[in-house]
């Protein structure tokens, strides 16, 4: 499992109405951490779903590991997981260990196995005791660590992180990273802070649906926090897309 | 997340569902067979006896899910006291509640996979002639997991009204209301999606 999974673009392009919202991208890595920046509204949470094979792409093609995975979902359990952004968008089942032993069946384990291997999940994290336990009565820390136990029982082989530390306390945040930095498959961590990147080999910075610059954190970081700062000091705010 | 769960685990939590489910169909059938206002009234008794088996919190609990009842217990009562035929109406009145709360136990003591799994095994003569059942089991998941999110949905949109306004929210939540919904079910959709959707 610790393969490092191979991402492919070409010439990607992704419309909504005739609304742009990512253009001409073209991109070929193989790391095993890569972060992605960008503002909000550049792009970053569809190139996330366009990744993961949620959503295809109006032009162009994307593979993960040689696969399209927009197209083949079964292979797609195996190759990559994604964590929301919002736990409550992602949370299917009411209690904690059916919505990881959810995504276990889907791969196609027995319902012996899938519960097996939740508890299994369940104890490397510690949390036996939340296997009964009802997601309604948890808080928010509590519940983005439930999405991504669920994703992690999974095993993909890339692991794709849309903001997963947006609206986190500090505590919560150390684990959470904790955790993913342990993980064996390939990262791709979307964020608009780069103090979440440390870990990180190769970053891509998305910029009004393209991509802007694509290196080493050494090399993307300082151009990026400049134009971020310099851009803090406008009022761009103001400007409507589209 | 989800209105109809136990707040406690109780024993009921180990039976089997097919057995729960089975014993509320003959108990809701027994119901409908009786004609009796004082066996009706026992009936209810001991679904409200089942209901404080558990302890006080699961009782407090289980009676908050039946107060949904009583907009349609004020119509019942009303219509008998119109047409005078006050002994039917407490009948049915008493039938109402207590299958209703028969029902409303089984499904706070049973987890939603347990449910799913019968719903598939009552599925399995339609699998034979190759229909799609995965489908029809995911869905009902979804709607039990989805209601509570509306009622969340609109409790949030007439604070946000409230938050601005002396008056009460009124009809014109309604439009931004299903919007929500639509959303809602986008998320969902994608959420299954990233998992599998519907792979046999």
């Amino acid at each position: 499992m610790a393969k490092v999974s191979q991402i492919d673009i070409r010439d990607l392009s992704y419309t909504i109405e005739d609304k742009q919202i990512l253009d001409g991208m073209s991109l070929s890595l193989a790391e095993q951490r890569v972060g992605v920046v960008g503002r909000n509204g550049s792009g970053k949470s569809t190139f996330a779903r366009l990744v993961a094979g949620l959503v295809a792409p109006t032009k162009g093609t994307i593979r993960v590991n040689d696969l399209n995975l927009a197209k083949d979902r079964r292979a797609a359990m195996g190759e990559v997981g994604i964590l929301f952004q919002n736990p409550e968008h992602q949370i299917i089942f009411p209690t904690v260990g059916e919505e990881i032993a959810f995504g276990l069946q889907q791969q196609g384990a027995s319902k012996s196995a899938a519960t097996e291997a939740m508890l299994d999940i369940l104890d490397q994290f510690s949390l036996s005791h939340w296997k009964e336990a009802y997601i309604a009565t948890l808080s928010q820390g509590q519940k983005h660590l439930v999405t991504l136990m669920s994703v992690v029982a999974m095993k993909p082989a890339l692991l794709v992180l849309d903001e997963p530390f947006a609206g986190l306390d500090i505590p919560t945040k150390a684990q959470m990273k904790r955790y993913l930095n342990l993980y064996e498959g390939s990262l791709l961590h979307i964020t608009h802070d780069p103090g979440d990147l440390e870990a990180y080999d190769s970053i891509i910075w998305i910029d009004q649906g393209r991509i802007q610059n694509v290196g080493s954190k050494e090399e993307v970081f300082p151009v990026y926090l400049e134009a971020m700062n310099r851009l803090g000091e406008h009022d761009d705010l103001a400007d409507l897309s589209g | 997340m989800i209105s109809l769960t136990s707040p406690v685990r109780t024993r009921a939590h180990d039976w089997p569902a097919p057995f729960k489910l089975f014993a509320l169909a003959v108990a809701t059938f027994v119901l409908f067979l009786v004609n009796d206002l004082w066996l009706m009234g026992a009936a209810l008794a001991v679904t409200l006896g089942l209901y404080a088996l558990p302890g006080a919190v699961f009782f407090k609990a289980g009676i908050r899910r039946l107060k949904v009842l009583w907009p349609f217990l004020v119509i019942l009562g009303v219509w008998h006291l119109v047409t005078a035929t006050y002994e039917e109406g407490a009948q049915i009145i008493l039938r109402l509640l207590a299958a209703v709360g028969l029902a409303n136990l089984v499904t706070m003591t049973t987890a939603l996979n347990e449910m799913i799994e019968v719903i598939r095994w009552l599925a399995t003569p339609l699998r034979r002639f190759g229909l799609h059942t995965r489908a029809l089991e995911l869905a009902i998941a979804l709607v039990i997991r989805i209601l509570p999110t509306l009622v969340d949905n609109g409790t949030r949109l007439s604070d946000a009204w409230r938050a601005r306004s002396r008056r009460r929210p009124g009809w014109r939540v309604v439009v931004p209301f299903t919007l929500l919904a639509l959303d809602d079910a986008d998320h969902l959709a994608e959420a299954l999606r990233a998992r599998g959707g519907f792979l046999e």
